[in-house]
């Protein structure tokens, strides 16, 4: 039985069409994916229909039998409240910080025209997607949870009173990829047990290709191919699936070539790093506990693990870009001193490229001048004209138009930012790249993009990198080695292949899994 | 943010430049023409209840105004920034005790250090300036200090580290000029404060000394004569709403512009 239907679905704002012949339809318990990169009108199509963007819907809209075509606002709030359930991107905002869980999930349930639950009934809603200790968790505020933790409660609260329709707005962008994997399973779960019918939203096609049934292409909000999502993943028609296809790295990919490693470069040993607990409590927060690590010339050593695990706090600790209390980091053979006392000698070695492009960027500064930076501090001997010619060559290096160097971040795509941040990360010739998540903001096509062109440049350059992920797929195709850490120790570290094919740890099994 | 700009310069050059060409000085009687109305020979915005010309003592009045006003801000923004901007980078013991002076300052009651400023001192326009600029920097201080540890907190603060930006070249280029918007904005809330506090000084006789005057003396006692004679109130009074208004728009734009 079909639950929701559109057809020949288009949006626009004003007189621009963003979106145009859209086509699909869900029956009970069936998962329609909905993907696309940034920008190509995945969250138009999927909330325009139930008014909840600024845009205007037109076409075919039919949900349960009845038409919501050309129904103004006031009349989708019945069908909306009744029918529908949403789940955003954002878990670690989405929830009101001063409210328990259990009196939001109450809430959700009396927006629909429900009576007010019992607490057995808010219990059993929160084990019904899978979260620990739901009687304890009631009586909690959110910033007691992880973000999975989180995205589970939404869940809980988008299902409360039982919808026939679920559209998850990108509900694991936001989450590494053991959460992002759980989530899905859960998904799956509920559109099984219960018959929901699914509309998942993603720019992660493989990720998502399979826990459904079927996919829906989108390409500058027109439809560019749709089917079966097994077929769809094995053989896409089109070329922006195919691409799409291509770029999300997966362990079944054969093994990328890679560059020969050298000497030792930096031998960390005994890093440790705590922080002092929030409030009132007494005693110290162990972030990372007696963790030891090498990165060899020209190597890429890739250290992976979930949400705090430790993993940037141990980078940051070796770089001295961080706190720490205790351990000893050898570059080249030598001490490195602690963070207040590094020498521009020191820092020209070690760069590092972060996880949000933009936030990276001053403000304030133009593309020239924040690319420009380290030679001021780490190369001043450089004339002011080889400098520019620097500037530009680095620019040129990273795949960046020579136009952009009057720009300001805030003109920059996540894609730019984040080769401009590169770019500032080379100029000073360092032997070491730590790369903070650097791909996990960025859309799959720009995020594969950013990947390529590092592992060009580690190869062109003999760059050593360290590279921080939550993505075991995307750390086998840059690194020869693998480090895992788990609450704040290196549970495992091998050649990749190794740590892949025959995973010791727990944690391990669990990364390996997700990225399957 | 033309036109405000245009207005507010008129309105200072004015108060500058005008006043010596004028027949009657602020502190001159013109016994022939008390409570005059507007338009009588010589006194082109009439007089004031004892004779004085109000078009002179308008713009002697913005004059003290504008430069009680310019320099409490001035004070303000100097010493709120560096204070706000030094805590809020060095954290932990130095931002304790540099807060908890603040928090000392702010308890203690203003009206009573003006007082004793005044005692020890003497009257004098130099200590309402200082009165003042004392304890608009309380909230400058805080406000820069909120700012200062969020921008710490961004990538590209840690990413200048990485580039062997030293800590005074990090404050220095990157994080004040990131509090130009808050800092402005702020700024803008301070100067109609201090036009108001000026005034309450003034009226209570701590301030500004008769036959000088300011915008705020000028209103007061406008608004005591309303009734006989609205132009007293209604000159003064609408000069101090210009300014306020063309100094809140042109402020808008600025922080607009640093914004983007």
């Amino acid at each position: 039985m079909t639950v929701y239907a559109v057809e020949d679905l288009s949006v626009t704002i004003g007189e621009a069409r963003l979106v145009e012949g859209v086509s699909f339809a869900i029956g009970a318990g069936e998962c329609v994916a909905l993907v696309g990169g940034s920008g190509s009108g995945k969250s138009l199509t999927c909330l325009t229909p139930f008014g909840l963007t600024a845009g205007q819907a037109g076409g075919s809209i039919r949900l349960d039998g009845r038409d919501l075509g050309g129904l103004p606002e006031a009349a989708l709030r019945g069908p909306r409240a009744r029918d529908v359930g949403f789940v955003f991107q954002q878990p670690l905002t989405a929830l009101t910080p001063h409210l328990t869980i259990g009196r939001q999930l109450a809430e959700a349930w009396t927006q629909s025209g429900a009576p007010k639950p019992g607490r057995e009934a808010l219990v059993a809603a929160l084990a019904r997607v899978g979260l620990d200790d739901p009687a304890e968790r009631l009586a909690q505020f959110p910033h007691r949870l992880s973000g999975g933790q989180r995205q589970r409660v939404l869940i809980a609260m988008a299902i409360a009173h039982r919808p026939k329709l679920l559209i998850a707005d990108e509900p694991t962008s936001a989450l590494d990829a053991i959460l992002r994997h759980e989530i899905l399973a859960l998904l799956d779960r509920l559109r099984r047990d219960e018959g929901l019918a699914l509309l998942l939203v993603s720019h992660d096609l493989p990720a998502v290709a399979r826990h459904a049934d079927r996919v829906v292409v989108l390409e500058n909000g027109r439809m560019v191919e749709s089917g079966p999502a097994g077929r769809l993943l094995a053989a896409p028609e089109s070329p922006y699936a195919r691409a799409l296809v291509a770029a999300t790295p997966r362990l079944a990919d054969p093994a990328p070539p890679l560059s020969p490693v050298g000497a030792p470069l930096i031998e960390a040993r005994g890093i440790t790093v705590s922080f002092a607990r929030a409030g009132w409590r007494r005693g110290r927060l162990v972030a990372v506990d007696d963790a030891a690590l090498d990165v060899r010339e020209g190597e890429a050593l890739a250290l992976v693990g979930g949400s705090g695990s430790g993993k940037s706090t141990l980078a940051r600790a070796i770089t001295r870009l961080g706190p720490a209390d205790r351990g000893e980091v050898r570059l080249r053979g030598q001490p490195l001193p602690p963070r207040g006392r590094m020498t521009r000698a020191h820092r020209r070695l070690i760069q590092p490229v972060f996880q949000d492009p933009v936030a990276s960027l001053d403000p304030r500064w133009t593309v020239a001048e924040i690319v420009a930076e380290p030679l001021r501090h780490l190369r001043p001997e450089l004339r002011g004209d080889e400098a520019r010619a620097l500037v530009e060559a680095t620019l040129a290096e990273v795949g960046l138009d020579a136009g952009l160097i009057a720009r300001r971040p805030a003109a920059l795509s996540g894609g730019q930012a984040q080769r401009v941040a590169i770019a500032r990360a080379l100029i000073a010739e360092p032997a070491l790249l730590l790369l903070d998540e650097a791909t996990s903001a960025l859309d799959v096509l720009v995020g594969a993009r950013i990947l390529d062109l590092l592992g060009e440049l580690q190869s062109s350059r003999g760059l050593a990198i360290l590279m921080i992920t939550h993505d075991i797929a995307i750390a086998r195709r840059l690194c020869h080695r693998i480090a895992v850490m788990e609450a704040g120790r290196i549970v495992e570290s091998g050649a990749t292949a190794q740590v892949i094919d025959a995973p010791m740890a727990d944690a391990t099994r669990a990364l390996v899994a997700a990225s399957d | 943010m033309k036109p405000a700009l245009l207005i507010l310069a008129a309105i200072v050059l004015a108060a500058l430049f005008v006043p010596p060409l004028l027949p009657w000085s602020h502190d001159a009687i013109d016994w022939d023409a008390i409570r005059a109305a507007p338009l009588v020979p010589g006194h082109p915005l009439g007089t004031d209840g004892v004779g004085r010309d109000l078009l002179a003592r308008s713009l002697v009045g913005a004059r003290v105004t504008l430069a009680v006003a310019a320099a409490a801000a001035l004070v303000a923004l100097a010493i709120g920034v560096l204070w706000g901007a030094v805590a809020g980078w060095c954290g932990g013991r130095i931002d304790e005790a540099m807060m908890r002076v603040v928090d000392a300052l702010y308890a203690l009651p203003f009206m009573f250090v003006v007082i004793l400023l005044m005692v020890l001192f003497g009257r004098s326009i130099l200590l309402v300036f200082l009165g003042i600029g004392a304890v608009e920097w309380l909230t400058m201080a805080r406000v820069v200090r909120a700012e200062v540890m969020r921008l710490k907190q961004r990538p590209f603060v840690l990413a200048a580290e990485a580039a062997g930006a030293g800590p005074a070249r990090i404050v220095g280029a990157h994080i004040l000029p990131n509090l130009a918007g808050v800092a402005i904005a702020y700024l803008l809330l301070t100067v109609p404060q201090v036009v108001m506090v000026e005034s309450f000084l003034s009226f209570l006789g701590l301030g500004v000394q008769e036959p000088l005057t300011s915008l705020g003396i000028l209103v007061k006692e406008g608004a005591d004569e309303m009734d006989l004679a609205p132009h007293t109130l209604l000159l003064p009074g609408g000069l101090l709403v210009a300014i306020l208004v063309s100094l809140t728009i042109a402020g808008e734009r600025l922080r607009d512009r640093f914004a983007a």
